[in-house]
């Protein structure tokens, strides 16, 4: 069964596009025939963080506007077998793609794939409608912000009108020695709020940083935490249930220690 | 001391909201509101009458909307971002944490002043301590 999936979040800069790149690479990892498709028309960024941009010959506004075939404009990831990417246009504005356009181009890829991940544009006007239109689940991305929290809540409340149910959280830039310190809001305080179920936090990594500006995903890599808290979802997506990374760093005696006399 | 309430709380016209409300959705209502979850931070709910929240209020309220100042708000845990009672504004406190009282409560207006108590009254007695 080919499954349709939004990665949205309302705010922007949590994380969308670097999520949606891992998953659809972890996916593809576990054998999926997964395709990414970029609904960020006008500020296209899923091709440069997969080193993909020099590929790049149509586009989802081409295949709309019938420009070319959908399976000229699908673009074969350079790592992953199964890994493909749908990109936008980066000349023009989200008015290029209608919901209904994106429905039509959802139904046609599922004949294709296993699955379909939307990488949403931020906010809550057109481009975020499109890019929902066509899915049967959702993934929201925030961070322990309060900013990005309000906004993940005003989707989620998008998203059930839309009749988009039960979307699942992740929970994006956690730094577990803050939270420690009570300085960030804690995984409770943010499902607390959310009610919606945790697909995975992924912890605050410099690693990610690395990888994505050398056009590569941090899930490839078996020693980043952040790699292997995204692989924990893409399964938790495919059904295992896996429990949550204890995300606390170091040595668990010395992590003691440096409690009780006042620096952790 | 017997609680009084707004007169519209005896009247028909209530509406039960079977659901809680997000940031950015909002109910405006010309009666009573009862609303079976929370009203989370960012949603709005107006009534001419008392509000009634059988969850965590964190959001913006404004009860007695029409200019009745005898509408009350009660919630399971009152911590509205903004409370408003007819032509009363009151704001949560700027401290950072507020702690949770454990028990309902009630804001109603007293002597011009928006004044929050334990519900039912004297329910701080039922409480832990």
């Amino acid at each position: 069964m080919s499954e349709v999936i939004v990665v949205t979040s309302g705010k922007g800069g949590v994380g969308k596009t670097t999520a949606t790149a891992n998953i659809g690479a972890g996916l593809a990892m576990f054998g999926h025939k997964v395709v990414l498709v970029d609904a960020d028309t006008g500020l296209r960024n899923l091709d440069v963080v997969l080193g993909l941009e020099n590929r790049i010959v149509y586009d989802l506004t081409d295949v709309i506007s019938g420009n070319c075939r959908l399976r000229q404009a699908i673009i074969k990831d350079k790592r992953f077998e199964g890994l493909h990417l749908l990109p936008t246009a980066q000349t023009k504005d989200k008015s290029a793609v209608t919901p209904e356009d994106m429905k039509e181009l959802t139904k046609e890829l599922q004949e294709g794939f296993d699955y379909v991940l939307i990488d949403c544009p931020a906010g809550i006007e057109q481009g975020f409608r499109s890019a929902i239109a066509g899915a049967d689940r959702a993934i929201v991305v925030t961070t322990p912000e309060v900013a990005a929290v309000r906004d993940a809540d005003r989707v989620i409340g998008l998203l059930e009108a839309a009749e988009i149910r039960e979307p699942k959280l992740i929970i994006n830039r956690l730094r577990p020695r803050m939270v420690e310190r009570g300085d960030m809001m804690t995984i409770d305080d943010m499902i607390d709020i959310l009610a919606i179920d945790l697909l995975g936090v992924i912890p605050d990594d410099e690693q990610i940083v690395v990888s994505t500006n050398r056009g590569d995903v941090v899930i490839a890599d078996e020693n980043s935490l952040a790699g292997r808290a995204f692989k924990n979802i893409v399964r938790r997506i495919l059904g295992e249930p896996v429990p949550l990374m204890n995300l606390q760093t170091g040595n668990p005696i010395i992590r003691r220690l440096r409690r009780i006399i006042g620096l952790g | 001391m017997a609680l009084q309430l707004s007169q519209d709380m005896h009247e028909p016209n209530t509406i039960l909201i079977q659901r809680t409300l997000r940031s950015g959705q909002s109910v405006c209502y010309n009666g009573n509101v009862v609303i079976l979850g929370d009203v989370n931070p960012g949603a709005e709910v107006t009534a001419a009458g008392n509000v009634v929240v059988m969850g965590i209020l964190r959001g913006t309220i404004h009860a007695g909307a029409t200019g009745d100042d005898t509408a009350v708000v009660i919630a399971f845990r009152l911590q509205p971002t903004q409370l408003r009672i007819a032509n009363h504004i009151a704001r949560s406190p700027d401290e950072d944490f507020v702690a949770d009282p454990g028990h309902p409560e009630i804001a109603r207006v007293k002597d011009g002043v928006v004044t929050i108590e334990a519900f039912p009254p004297g329910g701080e007695r039922q409480g832990k301590n």
